[in-house]
């Protein structure tokens, strides 16, 4: 899966937070790495069609995002997405959260649907879950359903807006593993994140994002074994001070 | 255990409280007259909200002859005279008719003015009299709980009745032909009429006998009722009534003898 | 031990409600007799079919203004996120107006002024259309309130997973909208009847209006507003216990 930014750039209220960005290559599995502020999320929205750049363009496999709702809408369907936290539906059970986007946006029919679902519960150990509500779930299992429910249509591309940064730290290693398990199947996510040694030894490749540029691109045991940038070799540096950096 | 315990002590102090009063003498309390200042020129506010009228100095008068400061109450028509039986009030001065019913309640003095129902009637409802206002259809507007009202319960049976607790809404309501007619007092209704020209008739021809005013007590306070009483005697002969009626009635009497009707104040 | 102490809890309960009501009745009691009033309740018989009529003429203009104001209250709050910008206004305008303003002005204003200029003459209809607008200020205010706190990560996620303004509004914001408000909405009804109260001040038969002709008749004021209150909380208490029910209900929410 080929993406292309072309010129990206994004203004709020008079600051640029992003841009400008070009980039172009095809995605396996990418990691976006920064430090606080730096972009990140407004970038993966934009990838996401969640929200317009200011100026540039992005293309996927040669076909250009649309800058109207219509087609955007129709983009986005084609593209799976996992918020920080609160993505899930809250009046709905896990099950119905992966099978309403199923046959409301794709034509599932609801049994076709309700397998889906069933299967890619009960592989991911959440069958028992699946008629609980959000609230009565724990985080870790929260993000699990809401990757499933990114995945269930199986989508060309699967965005994570840190998947992790919000749960307690005994469940981000469930939310990892079934993220690694998800690259073995072949899909293709791009994952803003924190954790530096998922991103080093799960992700192919690293883009490090810094004040809304573009800093590094490239192999990620490469970049994190040689940062080519003083920038990039800081942010690594400050981790390891707090040795929040598995090794 | 221990938040019972408190709790009915609290109860028990606070009945105590209730039922013990400060020790003071009837004659060094204040006079606490309630009327409904509603009633220009008799019970009304002067320009800076003070209780001013024609009930107010007799009132004041009063409160003089027996050596006791007045206060004036402002209270609702609703709730006069059960201010005078929970004992928020002393004695009711407010233009209030001596009835049979009332009486049970309360006790009266002689009555100190005579009063005659009228009507006010709006230009298009054909009425000149009591009796085309006893017809189905028509609509007669009341101050609840006025003679007004008692009338037309008593004798409008086959009127729509509409009881309002405002004399300005009852006047608004025949202005706008919502309803027939608003019985009253004649000089209110001589007032209004003349104030709505245009939209309204009035009708003076008596209906019913002469109603008398009296001053309200409560029940068995004779003490009271007897000054009262020897009050508006004295009242009378020294020209107490006259004086009332230059200060504040002057337009209003000349009005009633042009008209051929008997003045409030006059007894006979 | 532990059994023992279990077991007392609802006894516990019980004893304490059972003080509660006799110091109420008890301080009740002691100001009556203080004040030296005595409660006679004969006239109840007498009068029963008026007061029954009166009673049924607030249950009706309460429904019929709650199925009206809740119209109006949703209109409303739609009207305030409208994109034309005169509704915008007018919808602020007509919130911000009637939740300023007290109650009595507008019965007053609305029929004597506006409804005889439009010629709505009969009192139930103009009552229940007062009570309505009045009403449904605050029932816009309610949706507006909810519709606000729900959330923006749900409106992007119904966006991410491909829905529709048409399909997020129905399948992910109305739901959850619904077990928000409900609660409140049910609560509104409570008002809208005590409200009604108010509407005797243009003579509608209603309860208060009735115990108020009643009461000059009689001159049993207190005897009959003390049945009054007690009507309306006959009233209003079911409504309450179902407010209280559909917030449990409803508590997954948060």
């Amino acid at each position: 899966m080929k993406l292309e930014l072309i010129g990206l750039t994004k203004t709020f209220n008079g600051q640029q937070v992003l841009g400008p960005i070009d980039f172009s290559d095809t995605i396996d599995t990418l990691a976006v790495v920064g430090p606080s502020g730096s972009g990140k999320s407004t970038l993966l929205r934009i990838i996401g069609g969640l929200l317009l750049p200011t100026e540039g363009r992005v293309m996927m496999d040669g076909e250009e995002a649309g800058h109207d709702e219509s087609s955007l809408m129709l983009y986005r369907r084609r593209i799976g997405f996992v918020f920080q936290q609160g993505g899930l539906f809250r009046h709905m059970t896990a099950r119905q959260n992966i099978t309403v986007p199923l046959v409301h946006v794709h034509g599932f029919t609801q049994a076709e649907a309700d397998a889906q679902a069933n299967a890619l519960l009960s592989r991911f150990g959440l069958l028992s879950q699946a008629h609980k509500r959000p609230g009565a779930l724990s985080g870790g299992e929260q993000q699990r359903i809401a990757i499933a429910r990114a995945i269930a249509p199986r989508p060309r591309l699967l965005l994570l807006d840190e998947p992790t940064s919000a749960l307690d730290p005994e469940f981000t290693t469930e939310v990892l593993d079934m993220i690694s398990e998800l690259k073995a199947d072949g899909i293709r996510f791009i994952i803003v994140t924190h954790e530096m040694g998922f991103a080093r030894h799960a992700c192919e490749h690293i883009a490090f994002l810094h004040e809304g540029r573009l800093l590094e691109y490239g192999p990620s045991e490469q970049l994190f074994a040689h940062p080519q940038t003083p920038e990039f070799a800081r942010f690594l540096s400050k981790l390891l001070e707090w040795n929040i950096v598995r090794e | 255990m221990k938040k019972i315990a408190i709790v009915l002590s609290v109860c028990l102090l606070l009945s105590a409280a209730a039922g013990c009063a400060p020790a003071v003498t009837d004659s060094e309390k204040p006079l606490v007259v309630a009327m409904e200042l509603a009633y220009p020129p008799f019970e009304t506010k002067d320009s800076a909200g003070n209780p001013s009228g024609v009930s107010v100095d007799f009132a004041k008068a009063f409160g003089e002859y027996i050596g006791r400061k007045v206060i004036i109450e402002n209270i609702a028509w609703d709730g006069l005279i059960p201010s005078l039986q929970t004992g928020k009030a002393d004695m009711i001065v407010s233009s209030m008719t001596i009835t049979e019913k009332r009486k049970e309640m309360v006790d009266f003095s002689d009555p100190y003015a005579n009063a005659l129902l009228a009507i006010l009637a709006n230009k298009n409802s054909g009425i000149s009299s009591i009796d085309d206002l006893n017809q189905p259809g028509k609509k007669v507007a009341v101050k609840t709980g006025t003679t007004g009202d008692i009338y037309a319960r008593e004798h409008l049976q086959n009127a729509g009745r509409i009881e309002l607790a405002d004399e300005s809404a009852c006047v608004t309501e025949v202005v706008q032909g919502k309803a027939d007619a608003f019985i009253y007092d004649q000089l209110t209704i001589y007032r209004n009429w003349k104030t709505h020209e245009d939209a309204t008739v009035a009708v003076f021809i008596p209906f019913q006998d002469v109603e008398q005013w009296g001053v309200a007590v409560r029940k068995g306070n004779t003490e009271l009722l007897d000054k009262l009483n020897a009050f508006i005697a004295k009242f009378r002969s020294e020209g107490g009534f006259d004086k009332l009626t230059q200060k504040y009635l002057a337009e209003e009497k000349a009005a009633f003898e042009e008209l051929g009707f008997q003045w409030f104040f006059d007894l006979k | 031990m532990q059994n023992r102490n279990e077991k007392a809890l609802p006894l516990k309960a019980a004893l304490n409600l059972l003080l509660l009501t006799v110091i109420i009745v008890a301080v009740f009691w002691l100001s009556l007799t203080a004040v030296g009033v005595t409660f006679d309740f004969s006239f109840v018989s007498e009068y029963r079919t008026r007061i029954g009529q009166g009673f049924l003429m607030t249950l009706l203009i309460s429904l019929a203004s709650f199925a009206v104001s809740l119209l109006l209250g949703v209109l409303s709050a739609l009207g305030q996120g409208s994109r034309v910008l005169m509704l915008r206004y007018l919808c602020g305008f007509y919130v911000k107006f009637i939740r300023g303003t007290p109650l009595m002005m507008q019965i007053y204003l609305f029929f004597y002024i506006i409804g005889t200029a439009w010629g709505i003459d009969n009192r139930f209809v103009a009552g229940v259309l007062i009570l309505s607008i009045f009403e449904g200020a605050y029932i816009s205010e309610i949706i507006r309130g909810s519709l606000l706190s729900i959330e923006a990560t749900q409106w992007e996620a119904a966006k991410a997973v491909g829905f529709s303004h048409s399909q997020t509004l129905r399948l992910v914001i109305l739901p959850q909208m619904v077990t928000r408000t409900l609660p409140a909405l049910t609560g509104q009804l409570a008002s809208i009847i005590k409200d009604s109260s108010l509407l005797s001040w243009i003579a509608v038969i209603e309860l208060t209006q009735t115990m108020r002709e009643i009461s000059a008749d009689n001159f049993k004021l207190f005897e009959c507003y003390f049945l009054l209150g007690l009507l309306y909380l006959a009233l209003t208490l079911p409504v309450t216990l179902i407010t209280k029910k559909l917030e449990k209900k409803f508590s997954y929410e948060t």
